[in-house]
Order: structure tokens, then sequence, then C-alpha cells
């Protein structure tokens, strides 16, 4: 019983995030520009090549997704999965769960401070999402993001 | 109805240019206000331009700074950003002032802040921030992708913004022109306007004024040269028509006066004529007897005649004597009534009376008349000289007895009705033949008279007729050649 409430809560929130964020982004109807905020909230590497970083290591990176336009709360995470190809660049997968969809995106990453990955699709909302994804660095501690959708269609 | 003067229609005329002008002031003064304000808005779009041109500036001081930090990472290099972005947002501040009137524009320019917010907030600060940090990575090519998303965005928001202060510009440049036009149409309009008024208006004063004035100086030549009958029109305004009315009672009246003088000018040579007439017949009268008197006075002084033939020589120059005396005397009475000289006594008289007196004088001078006396009513009063209204009835019975030579009865009736009294002397005389009888109470007219023989001087129906006439009353007659006459005398009937 108290975990089916919990459900519907959870159901409720949802729906009301996913209300509030449909005021900012409308990706079903075409063409959209959605701009939210991140704080980092893990980051794991595993060294799997030669010890230090390089090839072969993966990062694994979790963040807290925000749009303090709307509330302070976050709205909704993001996973980085990323596989280093060389000592610098990564080539990463990003899950980025949002209040009406998910939205999958990927490419390589050379600089975290400032990179683009491409977008190659999503579930509901955006589903069959295109566009890129732009994130730039805000703050270094903790860790602040501005992570720009570009979502063209 | 009573013409409108011509002052009134000057002044109307004058009013009415006077409006016409106002009027096209007014629409010219109007015109060029609109045209004031279409060049205001012309210089308002030329300041939200400036305005406009101003941030942009600033923008690329932004990007400018931004790029030289990035790239050098040279603190000095980065002051054109520094300096831009503190001047920004008064910049914006002053062109979101300058459009505040046209809410279209205004959103325009609220899209172009957020869009430069934007720009500063999710980009320029954040890339000067990596830049401090990690150099190569502001200096990346992801780096400028945003960048030249962002600067494409703040362009594509000037270049709205400038599209539609060109096109408000063009419209108002556009407006200034036609506003320009449209003042230059209206003041040409109202000077063409004005001076198509201005010759009706001299074409209707040379109307009005000078035609008339000439119409009037040439009657008034023909007037000068004798030509009485010439006349104005009287139509036209008040003064012209009271001129031409005027002129033309001045022309009548001279036509009158002609005709007056035309008149006496004829009774002057009338009289003149008479006088002459008068004189010979007086001269012939008079000589007459004269030399009756004269010849018998020298025929007892020279002659030793018997006392018989003295006697009656002394009898005809009595007669003549006293013939010249009667003569003489009608001449006077005439030269009074006809000077107004004579005075009537206003008596109250029965005219019956008068007319039994005259006929008892009269009945026993002559054996072959005889004298009826006819008086229907009694008494026939009337108001009056008694002596001359007896001279008046004795000259009708003297008449009627001297002019029906072979006797008869002289009817004499007497009557009245509610207003005269009448007496009638009706002869069986020669009468009047018709062509003689508008001259029967003329001076000394006596017909035929005078060579039948019939004494007289031709002065006693004068005399009646202007003793009746003194008393109020008329004298008349009617004739029948070979049958006699009838003359009849009406006086005003007195109160009793």
């Amino acid at each position: 019983m108290t975990r089916l409430m919990c459900f519907t809560a959870a159901a409720a929130g949802v729906a009301a995030l996913a209300l509030l964020t449909g005021w900012e982004s409308d990706a079903s109807t075409g063409p959209a520009t959605i701009r939210i905020t991140s704080r980092e909230i893990s980051r794991i590497r595993i060294d799997l090549g030669r010890p230090g970083r390089g090839p072969g290591d993966t990062e694994i990176v979790r963040l807290n997704l925000f749009n303090k336009r709307i509330k302070r709360a976050p709205i909704g995470q993001a996973e980085y999965v990323c596989t280093f190809t060389t000592r610098r660049l990564r080539s990463c997968t990003a899950s980025i769960s949002l209040p009406r969809g998910r939205i999958v995106a990927g490419g390589s990453i050379q600089f975290t401070e400032l990179y683009e990955l491409a977008v190659l699709g999503g579930t509901r909302l955006y589903d069959d999402a295109r566009g890129t994804l732009t994130a730039i660095r805000t703050t270094r501690r903790p860790r602040r993001d501005i992570l720009l959708f570009r979502l063209t269609g | 109805m009573k013409s409108a003067s011509l002052s009134a229609r000057m002044i109307a005329a004058s009013v009415v240019l006077s409006l016409l002008v106002a009027a096209s002031f007014a629409v010219l003064i109007s015109a060029v206000s609109t045209l004031d304000d279409a060049r205001d808005r012309e210089a308002h779009s030329k300041d939200v331009t400036s305005a406009i041109v101003g941030v942009e500036k600033l923008v690329i001081d932004l990007e400018a700074g931004l790029r030289g930090f990035v790239v050098s990472n040279n603190l000095r290099l980065r002051s054109p950003y520094t300096q831009a972005h503190a001047e920004l947002p008064g910049r914006l501040d002053a062109l979101e002032r300058l459009v505040a009137d046209d809410a279209a524009q205004l959103g325009r320019a609220r899209k172009l802040r957020t869009a430069i917010q934007i720009y500063v907030r999710d980009y320029a600060n954040p890339i000067l921030q990596i830049a401090e940090e990690n150099p190569p990575a502001a200096r990346s090519l992801v780096a400028d992708e945003e960048g030249r998303r962002h600067t494409q965005l703040i362009n594509a928001r000037f270049s709205d913004l400038r599209a539609a202060e060109g096109t408000v510009a063009k419209e108002n440049a556009a407006s200034a022109k036609t506003q320009s036009r449209r003042a230059i149409i209206v003041a040409i309009s109202a000077l063409v306007a004005c001076a198509l008024l201005i010759v009706l208006f001299g074409l209707y004063l040379a109307r009005s004024i000078a035609r008339p004035v000439r119409a009037a100086a040439t009657a008034s030549s023909r007037l000068a040269q004798g030509d009485l009958s010439v006349r104005l029109a009287e139509d036209g305004p008040g003064e012209v028509s009271e001129l031409s009315k005027a002129f033309n009672r001045m022309a009548s009246e001279l036509e009158r006066s002609r005709e007056d003088l035309e008149t006496q000018n004829v009774r002057l040579r009338e009289s003149e004529r008479r006088k002459s007439e008068l004189v010979t017949i007086v001269s012939h009268e008079l000589r007459t007897p004269l030399a009756s008197v004269l010849g018998f006075t020298s025929l007892l002084l020279n002659r030793d005649l018997e006392q018989r033939d003295q006697q009656r020589y002394l009898e005809i120059v009595d007669l003549q004597a006293r013939r010249l005396s009667v003569l003489l005397n009608d001449f006077l009475d005439v030269e009074n009534l006809e000077e107004g000289r004579l005075e009537f006594a206003r008596q109250l008289l029965d005219m019956g009376t008068v007319v039994d007196e005259q006929v008892q004088l009269f009945s026993g001078q002559s054996s072959r008349h005889t004298l009826d006396v006819e008086l229907q009513e009694k008494p026939l009063p009337v108001r009056g000289d008694p002596n001359r209204l007896a001279q008046v009835v004795g000259n009708l019975l003297s008449n009627a007895i001297k002019y029906s030579p072979e006797g008869g009865t002289v009817k004499v009736v007497g009557e009245r009705d509610e207003e005269f009294v009448r007496v009638s002397v009706r002869d069986q005389g020669v009468g009047i033949p018709e062509e003689l009888q508008k001259r029967v109470f003329g001076k000394f007219f006596r017909g035929d008279a005078g060579a039948s023989g019939i004494p007289g001087s031709g002065l006693g129906l004068t005399i009646a007729r202007s003793v009746v006439e003194a008393h109020g009353g008329r004298m008349s007659f009617k004739s029948v050649v070979g049958k006699g006459s009838v003359f009849s005398l009406e006086l005003p009937l007195a109160a009793d």
C-alpha cells in the first residue's frame, strides 16, 4: 500500500514536471531549444588500461538537472558513460532523463568545460529526436554546466 | 424684394475671400504640421537606427574583447568586453525608451536584449572563465561554433529591428513626402482659388459698378444732348439701383419740365397771338363806335342841321358811346377775371328771382320774341354774387334774342336737384355750326355774327363762363344749325 502511494505521488510529480518543462520545450511540435543547468553529483573513473588516464579507461559521471526558473529542486538526472580513446579524448554516451522523456546523446568530448554531442534519439516526447547538445562549464567547484539542447525535430 | 446693397455685397465677398484664404491657410498649416510630424517621425527613426547601431557596436566590442582575451589570454585585450558589458544595459534601456511608442519594435528590442543577455550569461561569461582555466577549450571549434550561433541569433535580432525601423523610416519618409506634396498642392490650389476669386470679384465689381457707371455716363451724355427719353435699368445692387432710380427721376423731371416749358411756350405763343388778335379786335371794335361818335360829332359841329337831325345824331353818338362803355367794361371784366382780381359776394340768393328779374328786363327789348319762364321749383338757392349772376343770365338772354333774328320763343327753365341749381336758356335761332362750337366760349368769338350784322363784343360767354366757374359751377350748351341753341349753367345748391 505504501509502495502504491509512493508510486502515485511520483507519477503525479513527474506529470507536474512534464507540464512545467513543457512550457519551455515543445520538441514534439518541431524545432526547439531546451536550456537547463546541471550539477555534477558523482564522477567515477575506472582505470582499465595502463595505469593513469589513457585509452580504454571508462568514466561514469552523474548529474542532477535543474531549471531554476521553474523550481529549485532537480528536474531530472543525466548519466554520462565515457570511454577514453586517447589521454584527453573520450567517446561518450549521455542519457538525460527529463520529466517528459529521455534524450540520448553521444559523441567525442575533448574538453569537459565545453563540448558538443549529437542528439541521437529519445523516448516519449523526445522520440526520434535529433539535434545537438552543447555543454558549457559555468563553475569548476562544484562543477556546474549549462546544457543546451538544440532539437531540430 | 429689396436688392442687397453694393457695400453689403462687397463686404460679403470680402468675408468669403477672407474665409477662403483662412481656410486655405488652415489646411496649409495642418499640412505643414503633419509634415513636421512626419519629419519628427523620420528623425525619430534615425535616432532609433542610431541607437541600434550603438548597441550593435557594443555587441561587436563584447565579441572582440571576448575573442581577444580567448586568443591572447591577455587581460588588457578584454577591456572592450568589460566596457561594453558595462555600457550595454544603459544603451538597451535607451533603445527601449526610443521604441516605447511602437509595441512591435519594443518587442523586438526586448528580444534583442534577451539574446544579448543569453549570449553574455550562457556563452561569454562562461567562455571567459574557461579561457582563464583552460585556454585551449575556450579556443576550440565547439566554442567557436557556439559563439557563432549566439552571434547569429543576435545579428538576426538586430536585422529584425533594423529592418522594421527601416520600414518605419521609409514609411515616415514616404509620409513626409506625401504630406509635402499635399501641402504644395493645397498651397497651389489655395493660391489659384484665391486668384480666381479675386478675378471673379473684380469682374463682379466691373459688372456691378463700372458697367452701370458707364451706362449712367452714356445716358447723361444723351441727356445733355437733349434726349430726355433716356432711362437706366433699375436693377443691380442697392446703391447702383438707387443711382439709376435717381437718374431716371431726374430725367423724368427734366422731361416733364421740358414738356411744361413747351406747353407754356405754346400758351405764350397762343397768348401772344391772342393778344395781337385782341389788339386787332379791340382796335376794330373801338374804332367802329368811335368813328361813329367822331363822324356824327363832326357833323353836329360843322353843319347847320335841323333840330330833328341833331336829335337823331346825338342819339347815335350816345348809343355808340354807351356801346364803347359796355365794350370797355367787358374788356375790364375779362381782364380782371383772367387775372383773378375780380371779387365776388357770397350771399345766399334765389336764382329764380334773378331769372325773373332778367326776363322782365329783356322782355321789352324785342317785340318779335316771346320770353317764356318755367321755374319748376322754388326757391333755387345758391350762394354767390347777385349782380354777376344776373349779368350771366342777362348775357344768355341777350344772346338768345340776338341770335334768333327771325324772332321766336326764348324759353328759360330753372330747376334744381340734390346738388345743383340749373338754369337753361333755349332759343330758336340760327344755331352754331359744329366746327365752331369748340370756340364758343373763346374771347371775341362771334362766329358769323359780325358778318350778319349782329352786334356784340364776343366777350359775353367768356365772362359768363368765368363767373359761373368762379362760383364753383359749370356751363354747357347744345346747338343745331338752323334750329337754335340751349345754353345751361349749373351752380352748387346752397343749403336752404
